[in-house]
């Protein structure tokens, strides 16, 4: 909303308010004010009489001139190709303060110039506001008799001394986008009087009219139409002028001002046809027509069925709600003219000004919303001025399709309440006044208030706390006393999901992994071929772009694309990983942790120490987690992948199960992606987070630590590639019995001294029980068992 | 022999330490005049034949040149193993400039860090988390939170819908919801409500389709506006150091009546007007206000009875502001570099 301090001033009293007041009273209301500009700006501007002017004689479109200010004579060099002796200028003498620059004495082409003839746009007007045939376009401005020489008040006789404000309304005061409605607000605001015109049943007169006026749409439930037969077109008053170029608004004639005109006043979108153009005298208002048109911007649009369009005649004549059409339009020589109020949906012009690319004032006013009433308001307001500004004549009775179905009601409020929610303490009175400067015209009736409200806020107080609004929003919050809330305690705390996440955090954090977070939506490819999705995945039906358009069912491609990007941006040896809950079609919804490991996890180069990334690095980095997390080794399987071996490589990943459950998916990831992607070397996990949310953990159990020394013993075996050590091992503490408390591979040999397809196999067995101090009898008996079951199951070669 | 002779040998073994070099010299020496066989000892055997008159005194003489010799020894060793010990400690200096071996320490993503410092805040006033599905009901995400049929952000043009009932929720809002109908008959409410949320909007530097919002909610007897404003108040200065003023800007939200803008003092200038803050002094931080009795009935919440705030901040505007990061794009971009910074602490 694009405020005219000007405008305003004209309805309410500002005197004695600075614009910095106005604006700071206006934020402090709700009414955040996004810019402050001035309409124009010069200080240190002279009307001046070119009283001489030569061409220069080094430039082939430099003037040399003499221009009278008055008091003196200065020369100045001006290159706009109007400038003539005899005209009346803008002078910005030497020191003169411009938008864009500050005047300086110079010399040009080796001439004096003591100053600058101007051009309104060099006063920071904009051009688009200009008259088609105003002089600043292509040279400077040329002032007429309302100037005289030395005068030093062009701003305000040109009508450009004005501020204007850019101000952000909230969805609820869509009434604002009324100049009459938003200085009501003002006045409210300021506690000022307001003043605004009387024009209510303007349009109450005419004669019988044969106009035909009808909707085939529910989009279109109220529309008033009125002919009037003789209007003359002739440019419009100076301050309606002014009112619409400060509000944005291009001058064109006194017609069409008047429809804009009566629109920044009401908020109401209003359209004058061009009589000759109709002469069945007939309006339809359709929803199905289908194909090109032109509107008035000479631009081609292609309907679809569901816009809302005007037709007369049996063809289009406008686009309802958004512009009027080439067709229809009011021209120079228009001699009379149909006049339409009409309310369409909102929500309907929004989608197919949208659709169109075509955002216009009036579409946005449709689509905001409107004062119930402002369809008649604006009738009134425009008939008015048809008879004032353009010899309205020949006026016929006003037709109506539809009606206004709005009543006036009222809001009953009381102190207490009003009190009580806004935690104040405000009394009866002081509720009171601050209702009438809002125009709410309260009613004191024993402890309610009752308040009436006026039509053009009926979208927004509905209820007393709409009211409890509107009073402290005015009283203003600055002195709103900060409390706590009084009541019952109350035990804050997270939930066993909500802490294991942190826990998974922490512990990943801890271990040189970087936590990422990715997007959810991707394109099609990325939830086509990819690792154990949770499900079938859903395809948006209003999708930004086909890039995301699909949520993810699985968390690898997301973690295989960031470490993508990373190596592209010679990131190396990049931990990383992610916790989200996936979706899929069915009301599937699951959690997932999913980690990436690539190059080394610990590097120091000058001390040549590292921990290269391996499946060992992330099997051993997952199992320490789930143990961390309360789920101990003895409770997790590790057994072979027989899920996924497109992604990730056959031989080196391996599926961790609880129970018969599949936990998670570890490994390498297959070399083929690794080409693909193009990215390092890499391992991957993903893991079902909800089974461990679901799942009871361990308790911490201290252990009773043994009183006896505990005797260590090594073993080697020269073991067959294709024999896990995982099986031996387990099989080795089955023989061993009790006494074996613990069993750990310290060397893998494979070289000339073993045979091929064979591995030598160092073990440390370490012996213990809490009871008593073990003889060496009873050690070698069990160690002896241990080395004849290898031998016989694994045909293992004792080496030591 | 004699007594001469006697203080000879003294003093010649007291040159001798005073000349010894190293440790080894100390122990040669001390086994030279100080072992059974050494010099101190042999004249004891000298004492035998010495006239019985003069043994008392020759043998006390003896006595004072072993203590000496012995103190001189002692004192010896201790001065030379001082220099050893520095020499040892010399000689095992190392480039203190060198590159450390660093134990890398991963971090949390800063979206993370700021989420957990809301909660934390929260749950020690005694708040519970609480989550909701993302892919949501349009009943949830927009029935329930007064957002009436024909607003714009029901507009498949705005939102992520995924069919008719169904869209990527815009806003956490549609958790609380939730949970007001569920925990109706269970008042007090006091609830924090993180979450990603989703719009149908462009990516550039200041926009994201994917967002995070945490919203928080109270609903019991007595609640005011001015018990929001205390509770904001408190959280802008757990999340940005004490001392920040917060202002109340009147707004609009269907789901909050009346509604309020919060900013805050600008963190960068602390109020003086900044680039950060445009020159204002404040920084948009939240909004809020006073749960909708509409929203409190459909929950089938007495709205004569009990009152509610809500409010609801952006987790990147949040992490933005204090981290100085300029596009949000960053966020989810994931660069090691950029995650990086924040294994520091807060």
């Amino acid at each position: 909303m694009r405020l005219s301090l000007k405008w305003l001033g004209d309805l309410v009293d500002l005197s004695g308010l600075s614009v910095d007041d106005i604006i700071d009273k206006t934020v402090k209301a709700g009414f955040e004010v996004a810019d402050h500009e001035r309409l124009a700006y010069g200080e240190g501007l002279v009307v001046g009489e070119v009283i001489e002017c030569h061409d220069h004689p080094d430039s082939d479109h430099l003037h040399i001139t003499k221009v009278n200010i008055g008091d003196e004579v200065l020369d100045i060099v001006c290159g706009a190709p109007n400038c003539r002796k005899g005209i009346k200028a803008i002078v910005a003498q030497v020191g003169a303060k411009l938008p864009e620059m500050t005047i300086k004495k110079g010399i040009i082409r080796g001439v004096e110039s003591n100053g600058m003839l101007c051009s309104l746009l060099e006063l920071g007007v904009k051009k688009e506001l200009l008259d088609d045939d105003s002089p600043s376009l292509s040279g400077i401005e040329e002032l007429d008799d309302r100037f005289a020489v030395g005068d030093t008040d062009i701003l305000e006789k040109l009508g450009l001394d004005d501020d204007i404000l850019e101000i952000e309304l909230t969805a609820n005061r869509s009434d604002c986008l009324s100049v009459f409605a938003m200085a009501k607000e003002m006045a409210a605001i300021l506690d000022r009087k307001c003043h605004l015109p009387e024009y209510e049943g303007y349009s109450d007169i005419g004669d019988k009219t044969d106009f035909r006026l009808m909707s085939k749409t529910a989009n279109c439930p109220h529309f008033l139409a009125k002919v009037v037969n003789s209007i003359t077109i002739k440019p419009s008053p100076a301050w309606m002028r002014e009112h619409l170029i400060a509000s944005g608004v291009k001058s064109i004639n006194n017609v069409i001002d008047i429809s804009n005109y009566v629109m920044l006043e009401t908020g109401q979108p209003m359209h004058f046809y061009d009589l000759r153009t109709n002469p069945l005298k007939e309006i339809t208002v359709v929803d199905d027509y289908e194909g090109p048109y032109e509107a008035l911007d000479g631009v081609t649009y292609d309907i679809k069925k569901g816009d809302i369009m005007i037709t007369d005649n049996g063809r289009p004549s406008g686009i309802a709600g958004i512009m009027g059409g080439e067709n229809t339009k009011i021209l120079d020589d228009t001699k009379g003219i149909i006049i339409e109020s009409a309310l369409f949906d909102g929500p309907q012009v929004r989608r197919t000004a949208n659709r169109l690319g075509l955002q216009t004032e009036a579409a946005m006013r449709f689509a905001k919303g409107l004062d119930p009433l402002a369809q008649k308001k604006a009738l009134d307001r425009a008939l008015q001025l048809l008879v004032e500004y353009a010899d309205a004549k020949g006026i016929e009775e006003t037709v109506e399709w539809g009606k206004c179905t709005y009543e006036p009601y009222t809001v009953k409020e009381t102190v207490e309440h009003l009190n009580k929610v806004n935690g104040t303490h405000l009394t009866g009175d002081e509720i009171v006044s601050v209702l009438k400067r809002l125009d709410l015209k309260p009613e004191v009736e024993g402890d309610k208030i009752i308040a009436h409200i006026p039509s053009y806020r009926a979208n927004d107080l509905k209820i007393a706390e709409d009211i409890d609004e509107e009073v402290i929003r005015l009283i203003g919050y600055d002195d709103l006393e900060a409390t706590l809330p009084k009541m019952p305690m109350t035990i804050g705390k997270l939930t066993r999901r909500q802490s294991l996440r942190r826990e998974i955090r922490a512990i990943l954090s801890h271990n040189g992994l970087n936590e990422i977070v990715s997007y959810t939506l991707g394109d099609k490819a990325s939830v086509e071929d990819t690792l154990l999705p949770v499900g079938e995945p859903i395809c948006l039906a209003s999708p930004l772009n086909d890039a995301r358009k699909y949520i993810r069912v699985s968390l690898m491609n997301s973690l295989v694309d960031t470490l993508a990007y990373n190596e592209a941006h010679y990131n190396k040896d990049v931990n990383l990983f992610e916790i989200s809950t996936l979706y899929a079609k069915g009301d599937i919804q699951k959690e997932r942790l999913a980690i990436i490991l690539s190059g080394d996890l610990n590097n120091s180069k000058v001390l040549h120490s590292k921990v290269e990334n391996s499946f060992y690095t992330i099997k051993g980095l997952t199992l320490e987690l789930l143990d961390h997390l309360g789920f101990e080794l003895g409770r997790i399987q590790v057994v072979k992948n027989d899920l996924d071996t497109t992604h990730f490589h056959p031989y080196r990943s391996c599926i961790l199960k609880m129970g018969k459950d599949v936990l998670a998916i570890l490994g390498e990831i297959h070399p083929q992606i690794v080409e693909e992607k193009k990215i390092p070397k890499a391992y991957y996990l993903e893991l079902d987070l909800d089974m461990l949310v679901d799942s009871k953990p361990a308790k911490i159990q201290a252990h009773k630590i043994s009183r006896f020394p505990s005797v260590s013993r090594d073993l080697s075996f020269v073991l067959a590639d294709e024999i896990a050590i995982g099986e031996v091992i387990k099989a080795m503490k089955k023989a061993g019995g009790p006494l074996v408390k613990h069993i750990e591979v310290f060397d893998i040999y494979t070289g000339t001294q073993v045979a091929s397809g064979h591995r030598s196999v160092s073990f440390n067995i370490v012996y213990g029980a809490s009871d008593h101090t073990l003889k060496v009898e009873e050690v070698n008996e069990v160690h002896d068992k241990i080395k004849a079951t290898i031998s016989e199951r694994y045909g293992g070669d004792l080496r030591s | 022999m004699d007594l001469k002779e006697v203080i000879g040998l003294k003093e010649e073994a007291l040159k001798k330490i005073d000349e010894a070099k190293d440790l080894k010299d100390i122990e040669e020496l001390r086994i030279a005049y100080l072992s059974k066989k050494g010099k101190v000892s042999g004249l004891m055997e000298v004492m035998r034949s010495i006239p019985k008159e003069e043994k008392a005194a020759f043998g006390k003489e003896v006595n004072i040149v072993k203590d000496e010799i012995t103190k001189a020894l002692e004192a010896k060793k201790d001065e030379l193993k001082k220099i050893e010990d520095t020499k040892r400690l010399e000689a095992e200096k190392i480039d203190i400039t060198l590159d450390a071996y660093t134990p890398k320490l991963g971090t949390l993503h800063p979206l993370t860090l700021v989420q957990e410092a809301i909660e934390d805040c929260f749950v020690g006033l005694g708040y519970k988390v609480a989550e909701g599905p993302e892919v949501e009901l349009d009943y949830y995400n927009f029935e329930r939170a007064n957002i009436p049929e024909g607003h714009p952000a029901r507009d498949m043009q705005d939102s992520l819908y995924i069919d008719e009932k169904t869209l990527l929720r815009t806003h956490t809002t549609a958790i609380q919801m939730r949970v007001l109908e569920k925990e109706a008959h269970d008042l007090p409410i006091k609830l924090i409500c993180p979450g990603k949320v989703y719009r149908r909007d462009n990516d550039d530097a200041t926009h994201s389709h994917q967002f995070m919002q945490a919203e928080g909610l109270v609903v019991a007897e007595g609640i005011t506006l001015g018990d929001l404003k205390g509770t904001l108040q408190f959280m802008i200065d757990s999340l940005f150091g004490e001392g920040h003023k917060i202002r109340f800007r009147p707004s609009y939200f269907p789901f909050t009546e009346p509604s309020v803008e919060v900013d805050m003092s600008c963190h960068m200038c602390h109020g003086k007007g900044c680039p950060v803050c445009k020159g204002t002094g404040w920084i948009e931080i939240l909004g809020s206000g006073m749960v909708h009795p509409n929203v409190l009935k459909m929950a089938g919440i007495d709205p004569e009875r009990y009152t509610g705030f809500a409010f609801g901040i952006g987790l990147e505007r949040v992490a933005m502001l204090k981290y100085g990061i300029d596009d949000i794009r960053d966020l989810y971009t994931n660069d090691a570099r950029f995650l990086e910074a924040f294994k520091r602490l807060d």
